[in-house]
């Protein structure tokens, strides 16, 4: 008995222990009927998630060695948050969709293979293919780390009808911001809805930055040396707030929060006459609503030309702690990701903005346009940007939590608080979740 | 046999006490061989942790767990000075306020009346306590339905009667009251169902002879049931204290700690400090602190109220 009894004892704890430890030589996974198995994470629901499913539905048939398993992780910042608990395990799945800003943490994480080293080792593909502007924010010091795979900008939604209802012409949406400021006024004279909107998401005040030209960070956005001092404070960032902060205290500033969703749903129910949203919206938007849809570029402050905007959205990055071959059939799907017609179905189906030039010319992309001029904007307005350290975009490691300090700024900033002091403390805070992630990269 | 006895009872004392020891000492390992497969699973995955969490709230700590530096109180010192703790800290308190002395006084009241005995009573019983049934995940979604900015229930409700929209989730002074009223809905249920339990164990003879002696309603209610609960009130209140400084779901999914850190509840931060920020040195001290002040209010509550408690 007393045996039995320190077996069982022995049992459970060295089932402890295994699972303690465990993850040696990585397996190939393999799928019943005999194909390599590659597992990918993205953060795609509704309606590019459909598409993401039909994107790798076409893959899978289109060979018989390799299967790829698209998986939904929720948010980009749920995804990440995935990933941190298996990152450099075998655990982990072959590809990740990470967000644009999550870039430098990414190359940092130790769960990575940089792509650059599959792209050097195949004569086939070539990232002179990619878009200039697309590729300037996803190299790092000349490499490729990840396929960029979705990428959007901001871009401004309005409601043609309302514009009708309140005496504006609905071909002429505001340029700049005081224009912004007086359609508000005029349509929520009106309409008595919102005049206009932004959701409280970080990524909206990096745009409206890069826009004016201004930087995030120092060092050329952190991109020439790693970065320390945060500039949202500066001229630039200023005008962003008091814009937002006159409006709030005209009353016609909508507050939708921070869910895309609830925006969108505001927007499509007519409780706001023009918003910000990403490019990714268009076909949702477009389809979804019951009135008139039109886009307009992001606006700027009087008297400026627009810079142009950051390139938003997600690449596709791979992991290490999988087996190589995993890793060569990974590739393999990642590149066809990147295939100009793929990419022309995919830009289609949801309005990001194909990754190649070439899928311009794709017809299935170009009867979209035609049919939807709405999604030419987002195309136009990137490429109208000039490349400079702005428009590239800011590089930290801890971006996600700028992000939620801007936002938190944004939302002091709705409640009537001073904005030179809010951009300020958010600066301030900013910096130091730097300094603390330097001391925990042991830098 | 009989030799046996009589050369035990030839021993001296020191020996003998010799012999007790070696029983008792027998005795607890024997003992803890029984409790060995608890003490395992508890220490694997209670106390390991709560060390390792101690341990880590005095280190530099990366995302992936590996210990960088020793930081002595660094971490503790970061989180006084820091003013979104301190943000955290007091939305947790005032959630507290908000939530338990209503929840009981709610659920309190819905069994007293439904401890009646009335025709169809079932029914109300069954109703009041369904909350119980409903998942944190479920009943925040249906509020987040509720308290939609633009096409929410209860925006739709005051627009149609001419007032204003509220910002029930998007404006700071209201999201912490919208996450409490989600709360104490969802507690209703649980606690419900105790109040009940307890009162249905106050035996009917008191309520009688009260009667007999011309004690009306109010008078029954503090001077019977009141006392005759309180054992079961006091279970409550230990019980809905620590549940509303550990909740977590309900703002995960209504607020996500917004509008500027006014919901980001304790438990909340520590989340988004591990978790979405990876820095889990400050987030263990915060687990730390969260474990200290819980368990000097449940001591507290164990110290002075417990004594007005009336146990039969």
């Amino acid at each position: 008995m007393k045996k039995l009894f320190s077996l069982a004892v022995l049992v459970i704890l060295s089932v402890f222990l295994l699972a303690a430890c465990g993850d040696d030589d990585p397996e190939v996974e393999m799928t019943d009927d005999g194909k390599r198995l590659v597992t990918f994470w993205h953060a795609m629901g509704g309606g590019p998630g459909e598409a993401i499913d039909e994107m790798v539905n076409s893959y899978n048939e289109s060979q018989d060695e390799i299967y790829v398993d698209a998986v939904y992780q929720g948010s980009y910042e749920e995804l990440l948050n995935q990933l941190r608990a298996v990152g450099g395990t075998s655990e982990a799945p072959s590809i990740v969709q990470v967000y644009e800003v999550g870039t430098q943490y990414m190359s940092e994480s130790g769960f990575i293979e940089p792509l650059q080293t599959f792209i050097d080792g195949d004569d086939d593909f070539s990232v002179d293919n990619l878009e200039e502007n697309i590729l300037g924010y996803y190299q790092l010091d000349g490499d490729l780390y990840s396929m960029p795979f979705n990428t959007s900008n901001a871009i401004m939604f309005y409601n043609k009808d309302m514009f009708r209802e309140a005496g504006l012409d609905p071909e002429q949406p505001p340029r700049t911001f005081s224009e912004v400021q007086e359609y508000s006024q005029q349509l929520n004279d009106a309409t008595g809805e919102a005049g206009f909107a932004i959701l409280i998401y970080g990524w909206f005040f990096e745009q409206l930055l890069a826009n004016q030209g201004g930087l995030y960070l120092n060092n050329d956005n952190g991109r020439s040396a790693v970065a320390d001092e945060a500039l949202i404070n500066g001229e630039e960032g200023q005008r962003i707030f008091e814009w937002l902060n006159e409006m709030n205290e005209a009353g016609t500033l909508g507050n939708f929060g921070r869910q895309w969703d609830d925006i969108r749903t505001a927007f499509a129910a007519e409780n706001v006459a023009m918003y910000l949203d990403s490019t990714a919206a268009t076909r949702g938007n477009v389809e979804g609503a019951d009135f008139e849809v039109g886009t307009a570029f992001l606006p700027v402050p009087d008297g400026m030309d627009p810079q142009g905007v950051i390139v938003g959205g997600g690449s596709l990055w791979m992991t290490n702690g999988i087996a190589e071959e995993t890793q060569e059939a990974a590739f393999d799907f990642i590149k066809y990701t990147a295939d100009p017609e793929v990419q022309a179905v995919w830009a289609g189906a949801t309005g990001y903005f194909p990754i190649s030039p070439e899928a311009y010319n794709n017809e299935i992309l170009q009867d979209i346009y035609e049919e939807y001029p709405q999604f030419t904007t987002s195309v136009d307005q990137l490429q109208n940007t000039t490349l400079t350290p702005a428009t590239q975009g800011a590089l930290m490691g801890v971006f996600p939590e700028a992000r939620n300090i801007v936002e938190n700024a944004i939302e002091a900033l709705y409640q009537g608080e001073d904005s030179q002091e809010l951009l300020d403390q958010a600066a301030a805070d900013i910096e130091e979740q730097i300094e603390r992630y330097n001391q925990q990269q042991g830098n | 046999m009989t030799d046996q006895v009589a050369a035990k009872q030839l021993m001296d004392p020191a020996s003998r006490d010799k012999e007790k020891r070696k029983k008792a000492r027998k005795n607890f390992w024997t003992a803890m061989l029984f409790m060995l497969p608890a003490i395992a699973i508890i220490g694997f995955f209670l106390f390991y942790p709560m060390f390792k969490t101690l341990y880590f709230s005095f280190f530099v700590v990366n995302s992936r767990g590996d210990t960088i530096s020793f930081a002595g109180l660094s971490n503790y010192l970061y989180l006084w000075e820091s003013s979104t703790f301190r943000t955290s800290m007091k939305a947790t308190f005032l959630f507290a306020l908000y939530t338990v002395p209503t929840t009981i006084l709610v659920s309190l009241f819905l069994a007293v009346i439904t401890n009646e005995k009335v025709r169809g009573i079932p029914f109300f019983r069954v109703a009041f306590s369904s909350t119980l049934g409903v998942s944190v995940a479920a009943g925040a979604t249906i509020w987040l339905i509720l308290l939609h900015p633009s096409v929410g229930v209860f925006n739709n409700l005051l627009a149609g009667i001419g007032f204003d929209r509220i910002g029930w989730l998007t404006s700071s002074t209201w999201a912490l009251i919208s996450v409490s009223i989600t709360t104490i809905w969802m507690n209703l249920g649980f606690n419900f169902i105790i109040l009940l339990g307890g009162l249905q164990n106050i035996s009917e003879e008191l309520y009688e002879s009260a009667r007999v002696d011309g004690a009306g309603y109010w008078t029954q209610l503090f001077k019977i049931t009141i006392p005759l609960l309180s054992p079961t009130l006091f279970f409550v209140s230990v019980v809905t204290i620590i549940n509303s400084f550990q909740s977590f779901g309900q703002v995960d999914i209504l607020t996500g700690g917004g509008p500027n850190n006014s919901t980001n509840l304790i438990v909340y931060s520590i989340y988004r400090e591990a978790f979405e920020s990876g820095f889990f040195g400050t987030a263990s001290a915060q687990a730390m602190i969260l474990f200290a002040l819980v368990l000097i209010l449940t001591i507290i509550q164990f110290k002075f109220v417990e004594k007005k408690v009336h146990y039969q």
